[in-house]
């Protein structure tokens, strides 16, 4: 256990760059779109824009639009945004796949030489993946409690801190469920480009085929398929409750990827 | 109870047989050297004992535990040095050598790391660059020195000498001899034959997987043919009657070249009735043996 600790520590200490320039990245984009919100807000531009759209586009974009016509809106944007789903995803494959760079490179020979069982190895990654994220959305609701405290024009109505909580826990557990499949296709691997690469994309062909989906009524089929279904900003935007079964679903998922990456890695080959 | 028993290790990728029915044991306190061509099993070998690589079949132990169903007891008391020192560039070489002394679960011997530092030039200031500044040989010897910097009861060797200056790998044979002297064991692999007849006590040979020797260094000089010149007062027409072992490779005037397998004595009684001015012997060569060994495998 305490080599494990060791190791947790040292592989924090490596991606603490990393972990926190994206931290704070998220967490200034938040007070940007804050303060864009806010400025729109003031100078009356939620109204205007909301003329500016012909009905028909209106119908055809369903509610999503009226969530962009708020100010309230706008900052939820900051928790279902392409950019920023995409770099937490992102970063949650990476870390995910530290045991195939470690493989890699050969430092996993290093510490498997040392009497430490090899259990402990995706433990440490389960924690480092889980730490992080909640490190990254931590820093991007701490930037929206910051920027609603400096940005938001007086009187205007601020999102519910049960919805801003549900959109990073709903977000959370997305990331956690590609890091799951992300650590069981590394656990497997002999590189990290190729686990990397393969569980983005993954990510990236069923994020396209919700998106085709919610268009196109054949592809609704297997939609149910892409864990990104089970992320619906808009929902809970438009005042229902975060869905049990989102959680249950995306913490499935990151469950069975964490389990098998437990059996995959306690079987393979550690050679690179 | 043996540092390193091996029985009937097999290791197979697909059809490619990287070890073949291997069986062979270290004993306490010696220097094992582990020869091989590349691709012999040599590395393959060594990761079944480390537990990186499962056989297909056979067993291996260190210290009595099975590497793979016992593989933390196995491992708590080796030094690995791994034929390539795969570790984070972005890493100082305190902090490499920090953490993996701590991941064997010991206190960070600051003398004994010392003694190492001194006999392998590897002042503090190197310690405190980070690894993408070093050198491959600087890398050698930072993997030499968490290797030795536990003070295990064995140590696993991977080609050690690699990439080390020549002033080094004397540097490096001091310090085999100074743990040999400790009673530990050391089992190395390495195709230096001139560095295994140097520092090894005995030598297994590996050649497609299979153990296809494993002798002592002095019973191996005894397998390898000596070179003998007799040099006569005048020409003396070979003998029929030469004893079993003694083989004529060339004769010249007043003298006989002849290549002799096991004791001399049955060549020197042949002889004693000639008129022989001078006999010169050179000494077995190890290399011819091994090498030997490298191209017939077993005999």
């Amino acid at each position: 256990m305490r080599r494990a600790a060791l190791l947790f520590a040292y592989s924090l200490k490596r991606v603490r760059t990393l972990a926190i320039t994206t931290g704070i990245l998220l967490a200034a984009l938040q007070l940007v779109l804050i303060f864009v919100a806010g400025s729109i807000q003031t100078s009356g531009g939620f109204a205007q824009l909301a003329t500016l759209i012909p009905p028909f586009a209106r119908q055809l974009l369903g509610p999503s639009v009226a969530i962009f016509m708020s100010f309230s809106g706008v900052v939820c944007l900051g928790y279902f945004e392409l950019a920023v789903m995409g770099a937490l995803i992102a970063l949650s494959i990476t870390l995910a796949t530290t045991p195939a760079s470690e493989v890699e490179i050969g430092f996993m020979d290093l510490i498997l030489a040392r009497p430490l069982a090899r259990h402990w190895i995706i433990t440490r990654t389960i924690a480092l993946t889980t730490v992080v994220s909640a490190f990254m959305l931590g820093l991007m609701m701490a930037g929206t409690w910051i920027g609603l405290r400096l940005f938001a024009p007086e009187g205007v109505e601020w999102p519910s801190a049960t919805l801003i909580n549900s959109l990073a826990i709903n977000l959370g557990l997305l990331t956690l469920c590609w890091g799951g499949v992300a650590m069981a296709i590394g656990a497997a691997s002999r590189r990290r480009s190729v686990a990397g690469g393969a569980a983005g994309l993954l990510a990236f062909a069923t994020f396209l085929l919700d998106y085709v989906a919610r268009l196109w009524q054949p592809a609704e089929k297997i939609a149910w398929l892409s864990p990104f279904r089970y992320y619906n900003p808009f929902d809970l935007i438009t005042g229902n409750a975060l869905p049990l079964k989102n959680l249950l679903v995306l913490g499935g998922i990151a469950l069975v990827g964490f389990a098998a990456a437990y059996v995959l890695f306690a079987r393979r080959d550690v050679s690179h | 109870m043996a540092p390193i028993s091996i029985r009937g290790l097999t290791k197979r990728y697909g059809n490619v047989l990287a070890v073949n029915n291997l069986s062979l044991d270290a004993i306490h306190g010696e220097i094992l050297g582990f020869l091989g061509l590349n691709g012999a099993g040599k590395t393959t070998t060594i990761r079944i004992l480390l537990d990186l690589l499962r056989p297909s079949s056979g067993n291996a132990f260190i210290l009595g535990h099975d590497c793979q169903t016992d593989g933390l007891q196995a491992r708590l008391n080796i030094g690995y040095l791994p034929g390539e020192m795969g570790i984070y560039s972005d890493l100082t070489g305190r902090e490499v050598l920090d953490l993996l002394a701590r991941l064997n679960e010991q206190m960070i011997d600051r003398q004994r790391r010392r003694e190492l530092q001194d006999c392998l030039e590897f002042p503090d200031s190197d310690l405190r660059r980070r690894l993408r500044e070093y050198s491959t040989g600087m890398k050698r010897k930072l993997g030499l020195i968490q290797a030795f910097q536990s003070d295990p009861l064995l140590l696993i060797l991977d080609e050690p000498t690699e990439g080390l200056d020549p002033l080094m790998q004397e540097s490096f044979y001091k310090l085999l001899v100074d743990v040999k002297q400790r009673g530990r064991t050391v089992f190395m692999s390495s195709h230096v034959l001139s560095e295994v007849e140097r520092v090894c006590d005995r030598i297994a040979l590996v050649r497609k997987g299979e153990l296809v020797l494993l002798s002592g260094m002095e019973e191996l000089r005894k397998l390898s043919a000596r070179q003998v010149r007799v040099l006569f007062f005048e020409d003396v027409p070979v003998a029929a009657g030469l004893p079993p072992g003694s083989e004529i490779v060339e004769t010249g005037p007043r003298s006989w070249n002849l290549k002799v397998e096991g004791p001399l004595g049955p060549l020197l009684k042949t002889i004693a009735t000639l008129p022989v001015k001078d006999i010169e012997i050179e000494e077995a060569k190890l290399e011819d043996v091994i090498l030997k060994y490298y191209r017939d495998g077993k005999q």
